[in-house]
């Protein structure tokens, strides 16, 4: 699954130790979220959205929303 | 078991963790400190087999209720290592069974599959990290 997260933990100036202390998971979590290796669970997808003040769906994609608009 | 997350989890770890730790040196020194192989009484030997046996069942303890209350992915990772230190380890007590039965080595010591338990644990935990993880 793609996400942004990079993208909007770098856009707030956080590390990625920062970010995991404020979700309170490992930093090794968060590396491997970003880079795509592990895909989080809904809580806390939710508790990342919270965060960031998005939507679930505009920081993770799945790819398949693109592919059924395309459809 | 609830998941506390990672801080708590680690924290709660490290409490229960080091004074095991501590306790199992200090049971080690002072048994081999206070016994005398050839006079000690059966039932000393069994006392200083369970004392030395108690803090590493604490450590266990430990690690198991830290895997099981701290953050989902490294729950996930710490599962993964336990399970293939576990299947590491299956496989060495088979081998080393058979060639017992088929008479290729002599007795072995059951004590090490504990040691080498931890270490195929360890191995796999860093296959789960310097690896494609979960």
């Amino acid at each position: 699954m793609n996400n942004i997260l990079r993208i909007l933990r770098t856009e707030r100036g956080w590390s990625q130790a920062e970010l995991a202390d404020r979700l309170d998971v490992s930093r090794q979590s968060v590396n491997a979220i970003e880079t795509g290796k592990y895909d989080p669970s809904l809580p806390l997808a939710f508790a990342i959205a919270r965060l960031f003040e998005r939507g679930i769906e505009e920081i993770f994609d799945d790819g398949l929303s693109v592919s059924k608009a395309a459809e | 078991m609830a998941t506390l997350g990672f801080r708590t989890a680690n924290k709660r770890y490290k409490r229960l963790f080091w004074p095991m730790i501590a306790i199992y040196v200090a049971v080690i020194f002072g048994a081999k400190w206070l016994f005398d192989e050839d006079t000690a009484p059966l039932w000393l030997r069994i006392a200083c087999a369970i004392a030395t046996t108690a803090p590493i069942i604490g450590c266990i303890w430990a690690g198991l209720r830290m895997t099981y209350e701290t953050d989902e992915y490294t729950r996930a990772r710490q599962m993964r290592a336990l399970a293939e230190g576990g299947a590491i380890i299956a496989c060495a007590v088979f081998l080393v069974g058979f060639l017992q039965i088929f008479e290729v080595i002599g007795p072995v010591d059951v004590f090490w599959f504990g040691p080498a338990y931890f270490a195929a644990f360890g191995l796999a935990s860093c296959r789960t990290i310097f690896g494609k993880t979960v």
